[in-house]
């Protein structure tokens, strides 16, 4: 290998590893498989052991989704698991959130990020998934067209946005600030779309749609409650410090499920109400003691000059906590908080174990409990958790990508 | 204003009453402990508190709980609060085999994520962004499923040598049953042989302890481990026959549908305690990665400087390092486990908080019923707790 250059005298001579990335690329493919393949005679036998383990993996998956599987359960009770009992001829509102959803991504994406090649692979995936779905059963065509122009909002958003200057100025900040703020909005409208002027009532929100609403609920919610939570922890007057450490503590202390059970037994007498706002409630104030103690957390990993810093130049408690000490302990609790969202996402679930609300999962049991489909019910477990799955790991990206650009774990 | 709350405190004669640190701190919590006044008493007053107590406890509970091990109490002649003993002890069961368990395959996993084959790693961060992204209900409930349909009937049950079956009402297998040898009764048995382990347990520790000197000063293998697994196997054993073997082993019997006998690992257990693992281990496992990533490289270096093989570079100089931020964290996600547990529910495995549940709606008493709940999953957090906090305050003992 040392003397290759010695065979042709007249080629240049580069350092070791642009010379390496010069030889033919099944050289370099096979130079790469002996170093991370197979590298001793122990790395061989577990590549081999593993590669055969992972054959069998494959072959069972393929034979279970190809063969085995039958899918019409999902395909033929597509409105029962996305939306339930919401009433079938206000179909479009859903589809107006979607577009919505869809587009605020391409704006947020567009303005604090960039799609890459793996992102783009991730959407053309999920699309196909997504129409693979849509693709059959009643109003087909009609669904299929909805989702692609929620697509292409999503794309047109991304492409206005990313085409924008993006150093700081009073455009880029117009921008950030219309764009923060249609995120904060985003929540009301869906509901507002959902839900007023003729739309749904509360308890027809069902099947996948509940669990895209009860999720994000508990989410803001959650964070609403949290920082006036953290800061009381946190507080010098004992009084106050104490309540929020019980109520943390105490919130933290039992599953959410229990919490689920004081909804539908006890919080009947105290805020009544319907059962889906109980759960949301229940929801946020439990979400709430979690995201707490990440804000408390990030309080204290901040040092002690920024606040410092704020009153020696003339700014009272309330605005050093404002302007200077909550900006940086949000920004240093994103990843925990993304944490506790993905969490949250997956455990609205439960809100069907005991109360007798149908969200995805609710629904994929009413889905089998139908006589043809009885069979069915692997294939309409695994389904759920691939719907799961998937949005989960778009808020993982979402969220990687914007710590990315706004520089989170620098200084 | 701005010197008051910056520089040292002025003469108070100087401040207006108002202004003051110590009155305005008074002043904000009287408002603040009369506003939460204002709330519980609203909440007190909303509920219906004229039958409040736990005397419905101690009535017969007159319902079945299943999925006992070891125990077999009766629901129609023992009080409800029994029963939700046995609950907790069905719970206890299940959190401790899904700790071990997620624990083991959580650092396995951690470790592979970090392997330098190419296709560990990949495999080992698939496993991850798998169960760590699905529900973890509908991982219990999808291995639930799957154990109930893809296992044979009972009456086609899988039979390994007629002492081990599978069927879809779970696994048999022999289990040893202690008998009264020398000691009157099965009991007193079970009684002075944990004792006498117990005392063979630090008689082995003093050994290990002692060698551990020894090589420390000597700088020569002196096998401390090997040294105190060696005394502890051989006084077990001897203790064992010197106590009159008495143990016979339980087979299990197929009687129409059911397993009598023998152990059996019924589907609810299963399907709970394998959700619980996999979901906890993807955690587990990021929490290892992390934990070693977070080493200065100059440690794995260093350990192949001086000759260590791969495991040993691992067991004796990455892991304990890494466990100062492993434990921690590693904590979090066994109280995860422990509340994690009342998933139960949806398998129907009678766990504490489904007798809980029961018992509620035979009883009512919700408010009560809760409180039971949330004692409970707190005490059982408190031990794991203590216990962890122990492991921690050994490993943070060595300072670096």
């Amino acid at each position: 290998m040392v003397d290759m250059p010695a065979q042709n005298p007249q080629r240049i001579v580069l350092p070791p590893h642009r010379e390496r990335a010069r030889r033919p690329r099944i050289v370099r493919l096979r130079e790469w498989a002996r170093r991370n393949l197979f590298n001793s005679r122990a790395g061989t036998f577990l590549t081999i052991i593993t590669a055969a383990i992972l054959a069998l993996i494959i072959y069972g998956v393929v034979y279970f989704v190809f063969v085995d599987a039958n899918w019409r359960v999902i395909t033929e009770n597509r409105w029962l698991l996305f939306a339930g009992g919401y009433p079938m001829d206000q179909e479009w509102r859903l589809w107006f959130s979607v577009m919505f959803v869809f587009l605020l991504i391409g704006l947020t994406y567009g303005t604090w990020a960039s799609l890459g090649r793996r992102d783009h692979l991730f959407i053309v995936l999920a699309s196909g998934f997504a129409i693979l779905l849509l693709a059959h059963g009643g109003a087909a065509i009609w669904s299929t067209i909805w989702y692609l122009i929620a697509v292409g909002l999503l794309y047109a958003g991304y492409a206005i946005t990313i085409r924008m200057p993006r150093e700081a100025g009073p455009g880029r900040t117009l921008q950030q600030r219309s764009v923060a703020g249609l995120l904060i909005a985003a929540l009301p409208i869906v509901l507002i779309v959902l839900l007023a002027f003729g739309g749904a009532r509360p308890r027809e929100l069902e099947g996948f749609v509940l669990n895209l609403v009860l999720a994000p609920v508990g989410i803001v919610g959650g964070l609403i409650i949290a920082i006036p939570l953290a800061l009381g922890r946190a507080s010098r007057m004992r009084a106050i410090s104490w309540t929020c450490t019980t109520y943390i503590e105490v919130v933290r202390g039992a599953p959410l499920l229990g919490w689920l059970f004081v909804a539908l037994f006890i919080l009947d007498d105290v805020i009544g109400g319907e059962l889906i706002v109980r759960a949301m409630v229940v929801l946020a104030v439990f979400t709430a003691a979690y995201m707490a103690e990440y804000i408390r957390g990030a309080l204290q990993a901040l040092p002690h000059g920024q606040s410092e810093a704020a009153h020696a130049v003339g700014l009272n408690q309330f605005q050093s906590m404002q302007l200077i000490v909550m900006p940086q302990a949000l920004r240093i609790s994103i990843p925990p908080m993304v944490g506790q969202a993905i969490s949250i996402w997956k455990d609205t679930t439960l809100v069907t174990v005991i109360l007798p609300l149908r969200e995805l999962k609710g629904n994929a049991d009413s889905a089998i409990a139908q006589f043809e489909f009885t069979p069915d019910r692997i294939e309409a477990y695994v389904f759920v958790a691939v719907v799961f799955w998937v949005v989960a790991f778009i808020m993982s990206r979402i969220s990687q990508r914007v710590e990315g650009s706004l520089g989170i774990g620098e200084r | 204003m701005a010197v008051a709350a910056g520089g040292a405190p002025p003469p108070s004669s100087e401040v207006p009453l108002l202004y003051r640190r110590g009155v305005r701190r008074l002043l904000t919590q009287g408002i603040y402990v009369a506003l939460t006044a204002v709330v519980i008493g609203y909440v007190y007053t909303s509920l219906d508190l004229r039958e409040f107590g736990f005397g419905f406890l101690s009535e017969p509970a007159a319902f079945k709980v299943g999925n006992q091990w070891l125990t077999d109490v009766d629901g129609v002649t023992n009080s409800r609060i029994t029963m939700y003993l046995v609950g907790v002890w069905s719970s206890l069961r299940a959190v401790l085999v899904a700790i071990a368990l997620s624990t083991v395959i959580g650092v396995l996993i951690g470790v592979a994520r970090l392997s330098s084959n190419w296709l560990v790693a990949q495999m080992a961060m698939l496993y991850v962004e798998i169960f760590r992204n699905t529900p973890l209900l509908v991982q219990v409930v999808l291995v639930y499923t799957i154990l109930l349909i893809g296992a044979p009937l009972i009456e086609n049950v899988v039979n390994v040598g007629d002492f081990f079956f599978i069927s879809n009402r779970g696994m048999a297998m022999p289990w040893p049953v202690p008998d009264s040898g020398f000691w009157g009764t099965p009991d007193w048995f079970v009684g002075v042989w944990v004792a006498a382990l117990l005392a063979i347990g630090f008689v082995a520790q003093r050994v290990r302890a002692d060698r551990q000197g020894r090589e420390r000063e000597t700088g020569q293998p002196h096998y401390p481990n090997r040294w105190a697994l060696g005394v502890f196997a051989v006084g077990a054993v001897i203790s064992f026959f010197a106590l009159g073997a008495p143990v016979s082993i339980d087979e299990p019997v197929i009687v129409g549908t059911h397993y009598i006998e023998g152990m059996v690992m019924e589907p609810e257990f299963t399907a709970l305690v394998a959700g619980l693992t996999l979901y906890t281990s993807a955690f587990i496992a990021e929490i290892v990665r992390g934990g070693i990533q977070a080493l200065p490289r100059g440690q794995t270096e260093a350990a192949n400087a001086v000759g260590l093989s791969g495991y040993q570079r691992l067991t004796l100089v990455i892991l304990p390092q890494a466990l100062r931020q492993i434990i921690p964290s590693v904590t979090n996600q066994y109280l995860n486990i422990n509340k994690n547990s009342s998933l139960a529910y949806a398998v129907l495995y009678d766990d504490l908080f489904r007798v809980a549940n029961i018992v509620q709606n035979k009883a009512g008493h919700a408010l009560e019923m809760f409180f039971v709940i949330i004692v409970t999953y707190m005490l059982i957090s408190f031990a794991i707790s203590v216990v962890m906090n122990f492991f921690n305050a050994r490993v943070t003992a060595q300072r670096i």
